[in-house]
């Protein structure tokens, strides 16, 4: 691909979208999911939990990215 | 967040006939914008019957258990979100009947969109919108922009 030139940043991030249900944006759906999986792997407790509003269940949910973040420096520290 | 997972949990719902919306990240994935994500929402109707179908498909999906304590009493009741992990999947999947005063299942305009061979519903781009300007979160706010420059969406 040649070189693209842009306004503005914005402009650039318009860029990435794709055609709902082409198999280009597919394809980069999978890609993008597994990639996320493989540099930062989330650990979430398996089970029902309920929640009487969405708040709560974003409260809970930053707990455990709290953390598995915590774990990951932990290795990182470990590893050096 | 697992691409073939989501695919036949969603595969799954159409199957069994589960009244449901994707909303959330995920559709803005389908809407055409790849970003990661660690979660699947997903509107249901408040209908016993649905919630029954509902968890159906995902006991089609998970060996799990704790699929049966996925209630409709707490998801017309008092606890209209309840969040589902299966076991090992390393996601998790967010299922709403009411998101506060704001949204009901019954508000939000829907579309299908294909999933690779699979026609899900998703929420429409407008719907998103609306749905993500007010909140909090930084990443849900830079959807809400990125939606509207790209449907042309009318600033509210």
């Amino acid at each position: 691909m040649g070189v693209r030139k842009f306004r503005d940043v914005s402009e650039m991030e318009d860029t990435l979208w794709r055609v709902p249900g082409d198999p280009e944006l597919l394809r980069a759906i999978a890609s993008t999911w597994a990639f996320a999986d493989r540099i930062l792997p989330r650990n979430f407790p398996p089970g029902v939990y309920r929640h009487r509003s969405i708040e709560e269940a974003k409260n809970l949910r930053e707990q455990w990215g709290d953390a598995d973040f915590k774990a990951f420096r932990e290795r990182r520290r470990k590893t050096g | 967040m697992d691409y073939e997972l989501t695919k036949r949990v969603l595969a799954e719902f159409e199957r069994q006939g589960v009244a449901y919306v994707v909303f959330g990240a995920v559709a803005v994935n389908l809407q055409g914008l790849a970003r990661a994500t660690e979660d699947l929402d997903v509107f249901v109707a408040p209908t016993r019957e649905n919630v029954e179908r509902l968890k159906s498909a995902l006991r089609a999906v998970f060996a799990d258990p704790h699929i049966d304590e996925i209630s409709a009493d707490d998801l017309l009741g008092e606890y209209p979100a309840v969040q589902y992990i299966p076991p090992q999947a390393g996601f998790h999947i967010d299922i709403l009947t009411r998101l506060g005063d704001a949204f009901r299942y019954e508000d939000l305009e829907s579309e299908k969109v294909d999933l690779g061979g699979v026609s899900v519903t998703v929420a429409t781009p407008a719907t998103l919108y609306r749905m993500k300007k007010g909140t909090i979160r930084l990443k849900d706010r830079a959807d809400a922009e990125a939606l509207r420059r790209r449907f042309r969406l009318p600033e509210e």
